[in-house]
């Protein structure tokens, strides 16, 4: 396990299986495809960060690495990927044994490079604020402040432009100076670039260049008339927080039986286009803050009429959401357009009901984009979250931009396609598979918007047949991959991040405890969940919880040690062991069972998970649960009901939610205040403790995940009660200990699910 | 003949108060006078009167002897004949001991209101007649009960239009808007009420949110020209009283706003739109500022300007109506809404103020026209007319209606209204600067009755939100003798409905035509009256004229030399012509008879006098280069202009000091700036432009200096104006005279 978290220490990269199955055949037969989970701009202070270009293949493009076979005499080195020999330059004429460039130090698989010359002067990013204003004045209040504060952590130099709206958009000229302006566009109509260009006079005084592109200041717009809107942030503090200051709900009426006209599409669509206007190409981020659901225009979710609900996933299934399907092609249009601009949208969903997130989510995930969802914007989690993604601090995001991530592998490796942030680039090459999951066809993605948490899984297709003369032609059972991120740094520059990793291959029935030993089962269970929500959303009558069984069952038919037909001698190595329990808490998880939820949610969960490295995925997945109590120190214990005790604090992370439960004795301790006594200190610091843990989880997470308190008994116990297992429920035989709990509820317990699992998969 | 002792109105109008002699009860002339105070009894009568017959009503008329009386009836309601609506009235005559009272229009007998009723004595007058000014004055106001509302009093609004294009940037011209408009907001009628706005525009429209709550005014631009929309649906007109704040911070701005503006284009319809849905609600007074041709969007207009080819062609009016219908429809729009329009126009180029000025004519509006605007020159005239069109007493969403008796009617209608049913004038704001003309007919071929009654009912919502009705009610004898008709005509009013018809037929006719018909009048007109006299005078071959009538010939030359009617292509330019033409539509009697016949002054020899003396010595001139010496300085005054001529000879520092600076140093005169020096010269001089001024508040001269033979500025400024002179194919005083006379022996 340890060396997994070593290798993903060094390259920010998990692998399910760390020794590949080698064949066609042999992957199949694996279940969990051979895939990685890739964090690109993982920190890590001892990658290199060299202040020169690449050497590339002349063959196949990829960048010179430390597996690469040096010939320090003729000056040639050979391309693991083609073979191909190339010769080394004028100005690595020097090289020798002992005198290595950093990238073909052994360590060094993972180095940046980050060259000027290559590529151009450091540009400001872009920060476009989209503002809905349909909102009581309580949430107003609260996103003015919350606006006000981040805006005052902008970097200086980077540039601000202002919309808002409700039943119409306002594009406010923060370079005007004078007082407020703002332009303003109907919530109802489309609004295409070239009226952007006409109406918002970018073209006052002089003539209209009457053929070729008009964007940005490098294709005809003149500097003057981009800063009218897009201004550094240190030049229009005032005016933008005079803006925010007399920020007003939207003014047009709304009757009691009707939601507020909110032409969310529509202020997108400008926003997009605005950007792509005036700064097309360059790093840049729409930040949405959205009070509800669009009901005006074009990607409008629900009409006005209150009376119509806003869709389940009852309705999604039954077909009857009328506008879903037109608007999530809205959507998928200015997603479109986005990853074409290379700008991202960043989404602040704070209300108590649906605002569409599920609608357009393909518009943030395609870009990179951020998303928040809470209950209001006074709430912690988007309050929090907001800062952090400003602050400068040692959890930063370190938002980078304008990425495009580019793969090489060896030949017998295809690429399927990557699950997670980021957009095919339809470039297609040998490297590209026929069968394509998520984003695929293609061999190049662009990530519009990633940070130092953005995790993609990738999901390969081994290509090689089976049968001795296959295994022969290799000359060697090593499968090399390199990946390539260019990124706009949050500092500006561009950099270039390569990461090389070999890994090696077994075919054949020899191979399985090489396999076995290669098993890294929570990137396999972070993988399955990616695919599982993939699948429920690609493919129409898809059985999750059956797919999920039968891939588990011929998992542990193959892997597991067992006589036939004997389910009591059933057993799983240590590689394997937790793996079905993952499976367990990922049938009953949020991603699978969504109907427990709202589709916003789910959109807002799939996406979370879809960004995340592994061990925030397992969270998701399975969440800890760590007990304090006098007896001992804190110790982890397991996700199951007879956790409960009434002298136990319990502290559940399930990722989206922190909960800390008081056990009845405690509670009523802490009730009665002993904390705050003389003589009672061990107490207080007994429910400090996991408070502290809290904090700890909470400064490193992003989004800011939800924190509830709450007692045995009390009605918020049911935070922790969904996600343990229900081991002792209403109907069982034993009653639980004194102090103990039930849950009531009819589904499958862990033990009941293993005991089915065994008598399968001896079979 | 001799020129000399031709007659010349060099008092100017002369109000014919000796009607009130013989009806005492009727309404004073200034409000209502008929161009002949005898009414024909036949048809064959009025068939030998060649003049117009009708009417010139001056409804708000300024009194100098103080307020009109008004009467709150209660609740006994206002009272009205039951029949013909007409008001309770001094002419109304009471039976039945006073519990009747018969209507003197229809003669139906109406039951007099208990609440209202009071004994007669024995002449059948009332016993409190005196004390009840409806019953013994002819100009009265009525209190009007709900009954009179289609909704709640409106209050007085304000909104206002600005093109904000380079030219009214570049001319200075928003700061005088600005400037003026903040230092009018105290004296807005209508405190605490009145509510007030603005939308700039160029090629989009700026709206403007004054919401009270705001520290200062917010922009919003709507670009989408084919799809006009508010930005917010209220705040954009607001409460003066609760955004004052954020009202003067937008007119401080309103200058600096734009000074970067280099955008040419002007979406003027649009702007229109916009404008409309804004006011829509409440109504009032909308007031553009255009300072180019519309350019973009739904009435944007063509620079077609004037064509010479046309003069003289059946094609020639169409350069003077609108091309397009949108002015008209919107204009119809506005009218229904109760929004009176005023056109301010300021282009140095064409911009097609036949076009533009249909708003003001169509919604009781006023086109004010400042060609080549450039603050230093005409700021003065455009802060105090602008002044006087924003503080003025002025009547909202009002209706008027001129009732007359039995056997005549009014047939036409002259001046700026919508006619909302054949007789019911529309008119969304009207003021004291607003007069309406209007021709009677005869509807029977035999009048029996002695008597004719006119009454003239304006209701209307006054600023301080009151509605209300102001009944000017007049008798008018009925005659069976031309000659009675000829001794009552009035030059005033005949002078006033002749031009406003002229003006209305060179809409649909050649200027020449019109002028011919103008002609034709006059001496069919004379040789009925020629015929009349001939036997028993024994006159021979004597032009002759009935003393009435005895400027009548001198002032339909002027009006065929007026800026609006003169020659042709190449005299006026087209847009100020067009303006001359809607002002002369609504000009009050004596302004109009002033603007075609100027008044001309010598100055130079009252300069010296004591500054008390100089008003009653200045003495009007006949409009002829005769009067002219060169040694002289001259002043003309049409109302509008003020002309000062400096005769050749004039001594150089006389011309100096008024001047302030030395000719000799300063050749172009046409960017002289008339400023008070410091001597008793320029001093006087000033003073005398300021009693001018005085006398008429509702126009501010715009005071241009010219030189004794400075071509061609003295033409075009001067000589045109010379109407007795002879002047590029126009007949002088004495040929006209001749014309005439030849044509009326004939
Ligand atoms: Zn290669
Ligand atoms: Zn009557």
């Amino acid at each position: 396990m340890s060396e997994f978290l070593d290798l993903e220490l060094q390259d920010g990269i998990r692998m399910p299986w760390n020794v590949i199955p080698g064949t066609k055949q042999d992957a199949a037969n694996c279940v969990v495809p051979v895939s990685a989970i890739y964090t690109p701009l993982r920190p890590n202070p001892a990658i290199p960060v060299l202040p020169y270009g690449p050497l590339r293949c002349r063959m196949c493009r990829s960048i010179l690495n430390p597996f690469c076979v040096v010939d320090y005499v003729a000056k040639i080195w050979v391309c693991p990927f083609c073979f191909q020999r190339n010769h080394f330059p004028q100005h690595y004429s020097s090289i020798s044994e002992s005198n290595l460039p950093a990238e073909l130090f052994p360590q060094y698989t993972t180095v940046e490079f980050m060259s000027t010359a290559e590529t151009g002067p450091v540009v400001p990013p872009v920060f476009l604020f989209v503002v809905d204003t349909c909102m009581i004045e309580e949430e107003i209040d609260y996103l003015k402040s919350a606006l006000a504060q981040a805006i005052e952590l902008l970097p200086d130099q980077s540039l601000v432009g202002f919309i808002t709206f409700g039943t119409y958009v306002q594009v406010h000229e923060l370079g005007f100076g004078l007082l407020p302006k703002s332009y303003v566009f109907k919530g109802t109509k489309e609004v295409t670039k070239d009226q952007i260009l006409e109406q918002m006079c970018f073209f006052a005084g002089k003539t209209k260049p009457t053929t070729g592109v008009i964007a940005g200041s490098r294709d005809g717009l003149s500097a003057e008339s981009i800063s009218r809107f897009l201004l550094p942030a240190s030049e229009c503090e005032f005016v933008l927080n005079s803006i925010i200051e007399e920020l007003q709900k939207d003014p047009w009426p709304v009757s009691a039986d009707q939601r507020a006209s909110r032409c969310t599409g529509t202020a997108l669509s400008v926003a997009a286009s605005l950007l792509g206007v005036c700064v097309p190409g360059s790093g840049a981020r729409i930040m949405a803050f959205i009070g509800g659901p669009s009901t005006e225009g074009p990607g409008s979710i629900v009409s006005k009429s209150l009376s119509e609900p806003i869709r389940s996933h009852k309705d999604l299934d039954k077909g009857s959401a009328p506008l879903y399907t037109k608007a999530v092609k809205f959507y998928e249009e200015i997603s479109k357009q986005l990853v074409h601009q290379g700008h991202v949208l960043d989404f602040f969903a704070c209300a108590l009901d649906q605002v569409g997130v599920a609608e357009m989510k393909v518009a943030v995930e395609r870009t990179g984009g951020i998303v928040v969802l809470a209950e209001s914007f006074g709430h912690s989690v988007f309050k929090e979250s907001l800062q952090r993604i400003f602050q400068s601090s040692d959890n930063d995001l370190g938002l980078s931009f304008n990425g495009i991530f580019e793969i090489n592998c060896s030949k017998d490796v295809k690429i399927q396609g990557i699950i997670g942030p980021c957009t095919s680039l339809e470039k297609k090459s040998p490297l590209s598979s026929d069968t394509v999951v998520g984003q695929g066809s293609t061999s190049a993605w662009k990530m519009c918007g990633l940070d130092r948490k953005t995790s993609i899984c990738l999901v390969f297709d081994i290509a090689k047949k089976d049968g001795p003369d296959a295994i022969s032609q290799s000359t060697s059972n090593q499968f090399y991959f390199q990946f390539l991120t260019y990124y706009q740094h949050h500092e500006g520059q561009m950099r270039l991040r390569a990461t090389t990793l070999s890994r090696r291959w077994v075919a054949g029935s020899g191979g399985v405890q090489d396999l076995i030993d290669g098993f890294d089962q929570e990137a396999a269970a972070a993988v399955m969940a990616r695919l599982v929500s993939f699948k429920m959303e690609a493919e129409a009558d898809f059985d999750p919880i059956r797919w999920l069984d039968r891939a588990l069952i011929s998992m542990c038919s193959k892997f597991g040690d067992y006589q036939k037909e004997t389910p009591s001698s059933f057993s799983l190595s240590p590689r394997l062991s937790i793996f079905p329990q993952f499976m367990f808490n990922l049938r009953r998880s949020q991603f699978v069972q969504v109907f427990n939820n709202s589709p916003d949610e789910t959109a807002y969960f799939r996406m979370m998970l879809n960004r995340e490295n592994v061990a925030n995925a397992v969270v998701m997945i399975q969440p800890s649960l760590i007990s304090y109590s006098f007896q001992s120190g804190p110790e982890p214990v397991l996700l199951d009901v007879t956790a409960i005790a009434a002298d136990r604090i319990l502290l559940l992370d399930s990722y989206f939610t922190i909960v800390i439960f008081h056990g009845i004795t405690i509670a009523q301790w802490r009730k009665a205040g002993y904390q705050d006594q003389q003589g009672h200190e061990a107490f207080a610091q007994l429910l400090k403790a996991p408070r502290e843990e809290t904090d700890s989880i909470i400064k490193e997470r992003f989004p800011v995940p939800r924190l509830v308190v709450c007692d045995q008994y009390g009605s918020q116990a049911r935070f922790l009660l969904a996600k343990l297992n229900p081991s002792v429920t209403y109907n069982s035989d034993n009653p639980p200990p004194p102090g103990g709990d039930v849950i009531f509820t009819d589904d499958v317990s862990f033990e009941v699910f293993m005991d089915h699992l065994q008598r399968l998969a001896v079979q | 003949v001799d020129v000399k002792g031709l007659p010349r109105p060099l008092d100017g109008d002369e109000e014919p108060t000796k009607v009130l002699e013989a009806y005492p009860l009727n309404c004073h002339p200034r409000y209502f006078r008929l161009t002949t105070h005898a009414i024909p009894a036949s048809q064959s009568l009025v068939s030998r009167w060649h003049l117009p017959l009708g009417a010139v009503v001056h409804p708000l008329a300024e009194s100098p002897d103080g307020e009109v009386p008004v009467i709150n009836f209660g609740s006994a309601g206002v009272i009205r004949c039951r029949r013909c609506r007409t008001y309770i009235n001094p002419y109304a005559t009471f039976a039945d001991a006073g519990r009747k009272w018969r209507c003197n229009l229809c003669t139906l007998l109406n039951d007099v209101p208990g609440e209202y009723f009071c004994g007669i004595d024995g002449s059948g007058r009332r016993y409190d007649a005196d004390q009840r000014p409806e019953l013994s004055k002819g100009t009265v106001e009525f209190v009007a009960p709900t009954e009179y509302m289609v909704r709640p009093p409106m209050p007085p609004s304000y909104f206002f239009l600005i093109d904000v294009s380079v030219s009214a940037v570049r001319s200075g011209l928003l700061e005088v808007v600005a400037k003026t408009i903040k230092s009018c907001l105290d004296d807005l009628p209508g405190f605490p009420r009145t509510q007030i706005g603005f939308l700039t525009f160029d090629s989009t429209l700026h709206f403007h949110n004054f919401k009270s709550s705001l520290s200062q005014p917010q922009m919003m631009v709507v670009a989408d020209l084919d799809d006009v929309f508010l930005p917010l649906p209220d705040d954009l007109l607001v409460n003066l009283v609760d955004s004052r704040h954020v009202v003067d911070s937008f007119l401080d701005s309103l200058p600096n706003m734009f000074q970067d503006n280099v955008n040419v284009e002007s979406a003027l319809g649009p702007a229109l739109k916009a404008a409309f849905m804004v006011m829509s609600q409440i109504g009032g007074k909308l007031l553009v500022f255009q300072s180019t041709l519309p350019s973009l969007g739904v009435g944007r207009l063509r620079l077609r300007g004037d064509d010479v080819r046309a003069y003289g062609t059946d094609k020639e009016h169409s350069l003077r109506v609108p091309e397009d219908p949108f002015y008209k429809q919107m204009a119809a729009e506005f009218t229904k809404n109760q929004i009176a329009v005023d056109i301010f126009s300021f282009s140095d180029k064409y911009c097609d103020i036949a076009s533009l000025g249909s708003l003001a004519k169509y919604t009781g509006g006023q086109v004010y026209h400042y060609p080549s605007f450039q603050a230093v020159t005409h700021g003065d005239k455009l802060k105090h007319e602008l002044s006087r069109d924003l503080t003025r007493e002025t009547a909202w969403e009002s209706v008027m209606r001129i009732r007359c008796g039995k056997g005549v009617r009014f047939t036409t209608y002259h001046g700026h209204f919508m006619l909302r049913s054949t007789d019911l004038l529309a008119l969304p704001a009207v003021d004291s600067d607003k007069a309406f003309a209007m021709q009677l007919s005869l509807e029977e071929t035999l009048m029996t009755t002695q008597t004719v009654y006119f009454q003239v009912a304006l209701l209307y919502t006054s600023s301080s939100g009151e509605r209300r009705i102001r009944v000017h009610t007049a008798a008018a004898p009925v005659v069976t003798d031309l000659g009675e008709m000829y001794r009552q005509a009035d030059t005033g009013a005949i002078v006033s409905l002749l031009s406003r018809i002229a003006v209305e037929n060179s809409l649909s006719d050649k200027l020449d035509s019109v002028r011919q018909q103008l002609q034709l009048k006059l001496v069919r007109s004379l040789k009925e009256y020629r015929n009349l006299y001939v036997v028993q005078h024994r006159i021979g071959g004597r032009l002759i004229y009935p003393e009435s009538l005895r400027f009548l010939p001198l002032y339909i030359l002027s009006i065929c030399k007026s800026l609006a009617l003169r020659g042709g292509y190449a005299d006026v330019s087209l847009d100020e012509r067009c303006a001359a033409g809607f002002s002369m539509m609504i000009l009050p009697a004596k302004k109009l008879l002033n603007f075609i016949y100027p008044s001309l002054y010598r100055v130079d020899e009252v300069l010296s006098m004591e500054p008390d003396r100089i008003g009653g010595s200045l003495k009007r001139l006949p409009l002829t280069m005769q009067c002219l010496d060169t040694g002289g300085l001259y002043l003309l005054d049409d109302g509008f202009t003020f002309l000062v001529w400096l005769g050749r000879m004039l001594p150089p520092e006389l011309v100096n000091n008024i001047l302030g600076v030395s000719l000799a140093n300063f050749p172009d005169l046409s960017k002289v700036q008339l400023r008070e020096c410091d001597n008793e010269y320029s001093r006087n001089f000033m003073k005398i432009l300021g009693t001018l001024r005085e006398r008429d508040p509702s126009y501010h001269q715009l005071c241009r200096v010219v030189r004794q033979g400075e071509q061609p500025r003295e033409g075009f400024l001067l000589l045109s104006n010379l109407v007795e002179d002879q002047m590029s194919g126009t007949s002088s005083y004495m040929d006209w005279i001749l014309q005439i006379h030849r044509q009326t022996q004939s």
